[in-house]
């Protein structure tokens, strides 16, 4: 039964007067936050889709202008509070670039464990709300379940569960102990006995095929033009990634794939995301076995920074794709400029296109599998 | 033959007040206990532990939960359709009454005795769907009136498989024997009659279950989706809708249409059991008991599926009716008719 | 311009769009070149990074008032693959409202929305873009929240205790 394409069943052209418009959201149980879809529907049938952001803005941009270097620092993991580890160390590399500071080596591993980590429990928190919106309640407790256990580990050597401040210029605050290692392994080995379990309850299912099987198709020049990065880039067969296209960190070191597909659907998106865990899981293996002994900072830490004056751009890969710090110096010891480049915004924008022709049913689906968090589009 | 009621007490008037405080009785304990039941199960399947708190092992939590929605305030909204709006719980919740007095809970026993028993059943229970029009038309909100038009379209569809296969059971009964013998009385069999239907279980010692098996699941199915379950709980998806008809409902009318729903699922249990698991047979335990025991094992089945199950999209459940389940459901019926000429 | 793009790229064909392009150490500052432009050639800038198969990785902007008596807008393209970011900046006049630029919508539609919060965060407006309105900050706001003249630390009002409350039961 091969559902055909909704776009092939709408009306050539709907009377204006059968159409209406239904807010979707800032309170919708499926919003994922804050976000509001202002629908006009024929029907059911989605005639044109324009969501409308800003309602979680905090103004990091601005805060940033007004507060020294270091002070941003806990904004960043404010940003993306999923992943916030990965924002984190990014803001921290890219001052550490900028201001040209020797990372000792135990701290690049570190860091790295602790992003691999942060990006499997934001995958595993995708999973689950993912399958809400499609109705499955039961795997979103699974994977929060898995997700806690991720949580503890970071919450024992970070001292916070979501909004990290781990980072410093020149290495992390903590150092990991034997039993950060020994749970991150117990972790690893965990959730490499669960996701086969997860695909085979969710992945095989005739409903969720049906529900994800051609839905949401984004592929081809689409995805170019409008700057999409992430899983739902890589869905569709463009194998970029930051950590290969342009390696920081230590990323350059470890041996891992960039798993990829062709179809563009909410499927592909779904088997991408979960190949990434199992990607991750095996880069923070071999970060383990190759964590060595040493310092976590580099000598002594200065209050001020005083970077040199000019524009600077650093990308990360966040869970959610491309995430870029521009960041302008005017020579003093406060930024002039931060602006963020954050992923979930450019895959959001495309939404008006992608949304057009299909059902109600349809728009949660999949602005469920592009994974946005509004605080990170809204900054 | 069961006695009925009114033979019982000897005055109708007598009659209809006890059976309804009966019926009444038994379908708010139905309510609470299957909120338990649901929430206990949900649990079990997600590897949580469900409600412990109050009373043991959370038995009293939904008591607690009723008493809490009677004392909500309701709230009404503006710009709504007063008498469809007002009304529109009642009309869920009477039929529901209704149905269950005509079921067949024991061989020696009935609230009423009819010969169109499941005609009436069948008809008492299209009214839900009335009753969730009214409810989402009358809310005056977008997220109720969309719901209830996915759930016009999916009960009307679904009541022709329901129907359908439900009919191949009364062919069935009719025609494996003109009357039945139970105890020392033989009577004629009316197929559409719920008590006649067990009995011919009974007397030629078969579930139709065995000999229907295809009408068994396309009923189920049927039933599922007529009562708004998962997967095809789409006209209160609440990840979709909001909570669908009953968006703009809060206290006890809110509880009303749950109530509505979950007595929905006990009728739609109860008649899947008259009509494929032998209504009230079993051993040693009186008739009732098992007659209760097999609808809560088809309930608890229904939320075993609501809990594993996402949620189908609204127009490819109309083409699984449509395509699948109708065309099954004839297909099953010419061919119990075509067997029955035969043999 | 000795700057050369990665294998199997088509370098963007720019020769005389810029006023100046200069390659950069991507191990510095993130860029591979910096190029500056005037306003009037961002469209044809961005029409000739599309048909290089760039993406647009964002539309920002800066407010240099301060040193450059100028609004600066900063425009960055980027590869799918290995990075070849280019950053675009380009000055406008300081006055707001009154500077602007040509929208680069049509030629990426990604910049609909880099567009919108640029205009909604500096009130620099793009000529053509279809829907500019505010997209962060609410639809009635009166300022632009970036602007380097509002919102700063020092002309925040000395923080006072709240009064305190009698409680009304």
């Amino acid at each position: 039964m091969k559902t055909p394409n909704p776009i092939d069943l709408a009306p050539a052209s709907a009377p204006e007067d059968e159409m209406y418009y239904l807010n979707m959201g800032p309170q919708h149980p499926s919003m994922h936050g804050v976000l509001r879809l202002l629908l006009k529907l024929h029907g059911e049938e989605i005639i044109t889709a324009e969501p409308v952001i800003g309602y979680a803005h905090r103004a990091h941009e601005k805060m940033a202008e007004n507060r020294s270097y270091i002070m941003f620092l806990p904004n960043t993991s404010r940003v993306d509070y999923l992943s916030g580890m990965i924002y984190n160390l990014a803001y921290c590399e890219a001052m550490e670039k900028i201001l040209d500071i020797e990372v000792p080596e135990r701290a690049q591993y570190i860091r790295t464990i602790a992003n691999e980590l942060n990006r499997i429990s934001s995958h595993l928190l995708w999973f689950g709300t993912f399958l809400l919106d499609l109705g499955g309640v039961t795997p979103f407790l699974y994977c929060f379940d898995d997700r806690e256990e991720i949580l503890e580990v970071l919450d024992r050597v970070t001292g916070s569960r979501l909004t990290y401040s781990y980072g410093r210029f020149g290495g992390v605050t903590m150092d990991v102990d034997d039993a950060f290692l020994d749970g991150a392994r117990a972790v690893l080995k965990r959730i490499r006995e669960r996701i086969p379990m997860y695909l085979s309850l969710v992945h095989d299912n005739v409903i969720f095929r049906e529900r994800c099987d051609g839905v949401g198709v984004m592929t081809g020049d689409l995805l170019r033009k409008y700057g999409i990065t992430g899983p739902p880039l890589r869905a569709a067969g463009v194998a970029y990634d930051v950590r290969r296209a342009e390696p920081y960190g230590i990323y350059d070191r470890f041996d891992f794939e960039i798993p990829t597909r062709t179809a563009g659907d909410c499927m592909a998106r779904f088997e991408v995301r979960v190949d990434e865990m199992e990607q991750s899981c095996r880069i923070v293996e071999q970060a383990i076995e190759g964590l060595p002994e040493g310092p976590i900072m580099p000598g002594r830490m200065k209050k001020r920074f005083k970077p040199p004056k000019g524009e600077f751009y650093f990308a990360v890969e966040s869970a959610r794709g491309h995430f870029g710090m521009y960041i302008v110096s005017d020579g003093t010891d406060n930024p002039s400029r931060i602006k963020l480049r954050t992923p979930s915004f450019s895959n959001l924008s495309s939404m008006p296109e992608v949304l057009r022709g299909t059902f109600v049913a349809d728009t949660i689906a999949i602005v469920g599998s592009i994974d946005v968090v509004l605080p990170e589009i809204d900054r | 033959m069961p006695k009925t009621l009114a033979e019982m007490l000897g005055s109708p008037m007598l009659a209809v007040a006890t059976g309804l405080g009966g019926v009444m009785g038994l379908l708010s304990f139905n309510a609470l206990f299957c909120i338990y039941l649901e929430r206990k199960i949900s649990a079990w399947i997600q590897r949580r532990m469900g409600p412990m708190e109050v009373g043991f092992h959370g038995m009293l939590q939904t008591v607690a939960d009723m008493v809490k929605l009677l004392g909500k305030q309701l709230i009404t909204p503006k710009g709504i359709d007063k008498p469809l709006y007002h009304l529109a719980p009642l009309v869920v919740f009477a039929p529901v009454v209704a149905g269950t007095s005509l079921m067949a809970f024991s061989g020696s026993f009935a609230l009423h005795h009819i010969d169109l028993g499941l005609v009436l059943v069948f008809t008492f229970g299209g009214f839900a769907v009335l009753g969730i029009f009214m409810a989402g038309w009358g809310s005056n909100n977008k997220y109720a009136l969309l719901g209830a038009m996915r759930s016009v379209a999916q009960n009307i569809s679904y009541e022709i498989p329901l129907l359908l296969s439900a009919l191949s059971v009364v062919m069935l009964t009719t025609s494996m024997g003109r009357t039945v013998t139970v105890g020392d009385e033989t009577v004629a069999v009316q197929g559409l009659n719920l008590f006649h239907i067990t009995m011919v279980q009974m007397d030629r010692n078969v579930w139709f279950i065995v000999l229907q098996p295809v009408a068994a699941i396309l009923f189920f199915i049927a039933v599922l989706a007529e009562t708004n379950r998962a997967p095809f709980d789409i006209p209160e998806a609440e990840s979709e809708l909001v909570a669908g008809f009953h968006t703009e409902y809060s206290g006890m009318r809110f509880a009303l249409f749950f109530f509505g729903e979950y007595s929905n699922m006990l009728i739609g249990c109860m008649v899947a059991t008259t009509l494929f698991f032998g209504g009230w047979s079993g051993p040693l335990l009186p008739g009732p008991v098992w007659f209760f025991l097999k609808s809560y094992a088809l309930m608890a089945v229904m939320m075993w599926v609501r809990w594993t199950y996402p949620r189908l999209r609204f127009d490819q459940l109309m083409r699984f009716c449509w395509m699948v389940m109708i065309p099954l459901s004839i297909v099953n019926l010419l061919v119990t008719a075509f067997f029955l000429k035969v043999f | 311009m000795t700057h050369e793009a990665p294998k199997d790229t088509v370098a963007p064909a720019l020769d005389g769009l810029t006023t100046s392009s200069e390659p950069s150490d991507p191990a510095k500052d993130g860029f591979h070149v910096r190029h500056v432009a005037t306003a009037d050639r961002v469209v044809e800038l961005a029409r000739r990074f599309d048909e290089a198969g760039y993406f647009l990785e964002m539309i920002t902007a800066e407010d240099r008032r301060g040193d450059l008596e100028a609004m600066r807008l900063v425009y960055t393209y980027n590869r799918y693959g290995e990075a070849d970011r280019h950053l675009v900046l380009v000055d406008l006049s300081s006055e707001i409202p009154g500077a602007s630029a040509p929208s680069c919508v049509p030629v990426f539609p990604a910049a609909d929305w880099f567009e919108r919060e640029v205009f909604d965060m500096y009130g620099i407006t793009f000529d053509g873009h279809p829907d500019l309105k505010r997209i962060l900050l609410p639809d009635d706001a009166d300022f632009h929240a970036l602007l380097k003249d509002f919102g700063r630390i020092e002309d925040a009002p000395p923080e006072e205790d709240p009064p305190e409350r009698e409680l009304t039961v």
